[in-house]
């Protein structure tokens, strides 16, 4: 039986359940709503003038002055499904996209994720399931790598990554890697953390959960464990025309460039 | 018909579930899962009752429905053999205790959902949906007729798990599942949230040939402490409440109608 048959009419008002079922049924459908908008946008879009921007804010000058002072930086953007894994799809997507161009960089990078399987297995992740999604990961990785030239492996980064099943296995490993990275240096991320949770139950809480949005301490990990810096250009209704920029960890130079919305973040290109 | 004919064994998904019915192909004391013949996304399974609980001895037997989209959704419960603890014939899911089922990790696996199971079963019932609260002689009593249980596909239950004797040598439950599973909770599903009917692929013949080729790694000593943090969260069957509700409502007023017609007349 679905919850929508419920006829809450003149029954059951003695009590107060009715009502937050209520609730939670306007909250269901809402969800509901998000989630049928968000699967309508591609996983990661193609390459978009920064201009494309201005079309979400026809009246609004805060913004048009903000994407105004964005195009001074940045020419092209690539959107991503709003649907909390943006962060980990753009920054994947954008950390190998730099990568294909560079021969050796790339191959120091697959190194580099080659031997972060066991890392995770020690901290405790079943090893089969670690192992599928590494697997998997690697496969990715070396079919762009390994692709004739430049554009064949943009080619497919691209196709990989708006296939649902490798795209979110992409996700899901880099939030492996995160949550790794938080409990590796469990000292130093604890101070960010609030209320009483350990780092280890904010990493099973709201980083290895797929859907959970992410916020400045998983980019910082995230950036750890990949080895890259993260510029990430805020804009909001905040005072002033200008973006805020923030070098993620600080003081790097950063490779992958985002920008945040309240939200969600995009790809930016130069 | 072969298994590369029906799947596209490209699929990450997919190729998720073949690794989990060869990690899980050989039956434990404690748990049993396979998949379907006809469908990788259908697996029964039978859960030894834990120990030192009133469903010691009993053979629990249920189905697991994947999402098309697993692991990146939760597996779904549906026990069959009457049990006192959970309703049969009802869908239930996993999450941590407090949260919603979005935060199932893809990290977990069918295992975990059989583990967490295992463990959920002595907790409180809390009026949870899909929960029963029978007591604990009627609970002795399901577990002892459970022995005898017959699945329509699979046959008798308890037979795999008796006979599944010790297996040497298998790891331990690693510590962070141990406490997950602790924190896991178990409860039906809230139904106009998710479509996952429509959600569930239809597919048709698969063969394991080599599943049975690997063993499991698997430590069957799990830890059974009842010491989980179950849910209190009032989400009861809204439903089923109403429908009573409005089935006293109407007597009520029957009763009253022919009273006030026996002293009016
Ligand atoms: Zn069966």
């Amino acid at each position: 039986m679905r919850m929508g048959d419920n006829n809450e009419g003149g029954l059951g008002t003695s009590k107060d359940e009715p009502q937050m079922n209520q609730d939670e049924m306007i909250l269901a459908q809402q969800r509901q709503i998000e989630k049928e908008i968000s699967d309508s946008i591609p996983l990661v879009g193609s390459l978009e003038p920064l201009e494309s921007l201005n079309k979400e804010y026809l009246t609004d000058t805060v913004y048009l002055e903000k994407v105004k002072d964005l195009a001074k930086k940045y020419k092209f953007m690539r959107r991503t499904r709003p649907d909390g894994n943006c962060f980990f799809r753009a920054f994947s997507y954008a950390n190998v996209e730099i990568l294909t161009g560079k021969k050796e960089e790339f191959e120091e990078f697959y190194k580099l994720a080659e031997n972060s399987k066991n890392a995770l297995v020690e901290l405790g992740f079943q090893q089969f399931t670690v192992e599928d999604f590494y697997d998997t990961y690697m496969e990715v990785l070396k079919r762009i790598k390994t692709a004739p030239t430049v554009e064949e492996s943009k080619n497919e980064l691209h196709t990989l990554f708006n296939e649902q099943g490798f795209s979110d296995y992409m996700v899901v490993y880099l939030r492996l890697l995160t949550s790794g990275q938080l409990q590796k240096e469990e000292d130093f991320y604890s101070c960010f953390i609030e209320g009483h949770r350990t780092v280890a139950d904010f990493c099973h809480q709201e980083v290895e959960p797929m859907y959970k949005e992410s916020d400045h301490i998983h980019i910082i990990a995230a950036c750890a464990a990949l080895n890259t810096g993260v510029r990430v250009v805020y804009m909001d209704r905040g005072t002033g025309k200008s973006c805020t920029e923030h070098d993620l960890p600080e003081g790097c130079t950063p490779t992958v460039h985002l920008l945040y919305r309240p939200g969600h973040y995009d790809i930016l290109y130069p | 018909m072969s298994l590369e004919s029906k799947y596209n064994l490209k699929s990450p998904g997919v190729k998720r579930l073949m690794r989990e019915a060869v990690e899980l192909a050989n039956p434990t004391e404690e748990y049993f899962a396979t998949p379907l013949e006809d469908n990788l996304f259908e697996w029964h399974f039978t859960v030894r009752g834990p120990s030192a609980t009133e469903f010691e001895g009993g053979y629990y037997h249920g189905r697991i429905l994947l999402p098309s989209q697993y692991p990146m959704q939760p597996p779904n419960i549906i026990l069959l053999t009457p049990n006192g603890r959970f309703e049969v014939n009802k869908k239930i899911c996993l999450s941590i205790s407090g949260h919603h089922p979005e935060t199932w990790q893809p990290s977990w696996s069918i295992r975990t959902a059989l583990l967490a199971l295992i463990a959920f079963m002595p907790t409180p019932s809390a009026g949870t949906i899909g929960s029963l609260d029978y007591t604990p002689d009627e609970r002795r009593i399901l577990a002892l007729k459970s022995k005898n249980w017959e699945c329509t596909t699979c046959g008798k239950i308890a037979e795999k798990l008796e006979n599944a004797g010790k297996i040497d040598a298998q790891p331990e439950l690693t510590q962070e599942e141990s406490t997950l599973i602790k924190q896991i909770a178990l409860k039906a599903e809230e139904d106009a949230n998710r479509k996952m009917v429509s959600s569930e692929p239809k597919i048709e013949n698969v063969t394991s040939d080599e599943e049975n080729t690997l063993r499991q790694r698997i430590n069957p000593t799990v830890n059974t402490e009842p010491v989980i943090n179950v849910e209190t969260t009032v989400q009861r069957s809204n439903s089923d409440k109403l429908w009573t509700a409005a089935i006293w409502i109407l007597i009520t007023i029957i009763v009253l109608l022919i009273i006030r017609r026996i002293f009016l007349s």
